[in-house]
């Protein structure tokens, strides 16, 4: 119990690339620390892409799953882009299979907008979110909340650091004269 | 520098990011002081900023990690029902495999053996095959210039003697042939010489005792008479004789008979 105490108390202080290494390697217990450490962020970056908190936990599941089924395919970059480009194909393609016909811009919106009388309860920033197209919401999600660097959103996203920071500008603003409206 | 309002604009929304170098801040802020609708701008830009961090974040249910403490233990399970099939197999490595690697190879070499003799008897008769039949091809050629009008290229035929082993009766009897009615001398010196290896040869033998009588050049006669005296063919003593009792006979020749003669008798 001792030598487990310590042995845990050692991989905390790792870092997520540190772990996430010894995943690929098959220390499979490591996957533990990752999992307490982000579980939450992803959960919220599902939740406030989605607005649905049951499909969010199960997807934040889901990449967890792959995270260690897919362990060794892990490239020894940013845990953090990798992780988030798992969460967000994970997002795309649950939407793509149950609605084929649509675009995965409106099914986000339209699910926002379905909930507003259901019985999740949403903030005023959340449902000024839910009205930005998906890009422009899930750049402010992953930069605002999950405090990812923009050169982890380029990587995530397939873009440039500069085209990011631009991006961001935009989003912002419109969603500024959402949340303003609105009030 | 004087910056535009619109440049500004685009700065706006990224100014309480923090992302903005030290200049851009320097730039804006200047900006700032005289610039109302801007100021106005960032005030809106204040109350999202402010809504962003009293955002509450949302908490999933136990169950999140209760299924995925679950997958983990099936993924390790996964992991390790691998390792002790493997452990298994290398203790197994021990005597029975050991015996079966070791039969591969031996089956393995064996095969290979049989398979480089066959190899090497076959390439061998093939070898065989082909000598014969350069030799052949040798055979025709040295007999065709024999017969050459060319002086040199009868000695070249006669030459080629040096590529048999074992000539025939057919090459022996052109030899013999050459030694004995060549107009040229040099062709009948090499033919002495190239059938001073084949006087084993009976016909060998008599085309020698018959050459000494036939012939009249004296450097050919001396090398007659050495390789009779050699072979200590007893047939050679009546020519022999005949030749020391005869006036026009070389001196030399004489002395070589008069040395020779003894020997065989």
């Amino acid at each position: 119990m001792v030598k487990d105490y310590n042995k845990e108390h050692l991989l905390k202080e790792l870092t997520n690339e540190e772990l996430m290494t010894s995943v690929a390697n098959g220390e499979l217990d490591s996957v533990k620390i990752l999992f307490e450490r982000h579980h939450i962020h992803v959960f919220n970056f599902l939740y406030k892409m989605s607005g649905d908190s049951m499909l969010s936990e199960d997807l934040t599941q889901e990449v967890f799953y792959k995270v260690m089924k897919y362990r060794s395919s892990y490239n020894h970059g940013s845990f953090i882009s990798w992780l988030f480009t798992i969460a967000r194909n994970s997002l795309k393609t649950h939407f793509k299979k149950n609605r084929p016909h649509d675009d995965l811009e409106n099914i986000s919106y339209k699910l926002a907008n379905e909930n507003e009388n259901s019985s999740e309860e949403y903030s005023q920033l959340q449902l000024a979110l839910a009205k930005l197209s998906a890009s422009d919401r899930e750049l402010l999600l992953l930069n605002r909340f999950q405090e990812i660097k923009y050169k982890e959103l380029a990587e995530i996203t397939g873009s440039t650091p500069g085209a990011i920071k631009t991006k961001v500008s935009r989003a912002l603003k419109k969603l500024k004269t959402i949340y303003l409206n609105e009030l | 520098m004087k910056i535009s309002h619109e440049k500004i604009k685009t700065l706006l929304p990224l100014y309480l990011e923090g992302v903005l170098d030290a200049e851009e801040i320097k730039l804006l802020e200047g900006h700032l002081t005289d610039c109302e609708e801007c100021k106005k701008e960032l005030e809106g830009y204040k109350i999202l900023s402010k809504a962003f961090k009293e955002e509450e974040v949302a908490k999933p249910s136990n169950n999140l990690e209760i299924e995925f403490l679950k997958a983990l233990n099936e993924e390790k399970n996964k992991q390790n029902k691998v390792i002790p099939l493997r452990k298994k197999n290398t203790e197994n490595l021990g005597f029975k495999n050991l015996i079966r690697i070791a039969a591969g190879i031996a089956l393995l070499i064996g095969a290979f053996m049989m398979g480089k003799m066959q190899e090497a008897k076959k390439a061998d008769s093939e070898l065989a095959l082909l000598r014969n039949e350069t030799l052949k091809i040798k055979e025709t050629a040295m007999l065709s210039l024999m017969e050459n009008q060319s002086a040199s290229k009868r000695i070249r035929g006669v030459n080629y003697i040096e590529d048999f082993t074992q000539p025939d009766e057919d090459i022996l009897k052109a030899l013999t042939d050459r030694m004995l009615y060549d107009e040229n001398t040099n062709v009948r010196m090499a033919a002495v010489e190239a059938l001073s290896n084949y006087t084993s040869s009976k016909s060998v033998k008599m085309a020698f005792v018959n050459a000494l009588e036939k012939e009249k050049n004296p450097s050919v006669q001396i090398a007659i008479i050495k390789n009779l005296v050699r072979i200590q063919e007893k047939k050679a003593t009546g020519p022999m004789k005949k030749l020391l009792n005869q006036e026009d006979t070389q001196p030399f020749i004489k002395e070589e008979i008069k040395k020779g003669l003894p020997q065989i008798i």
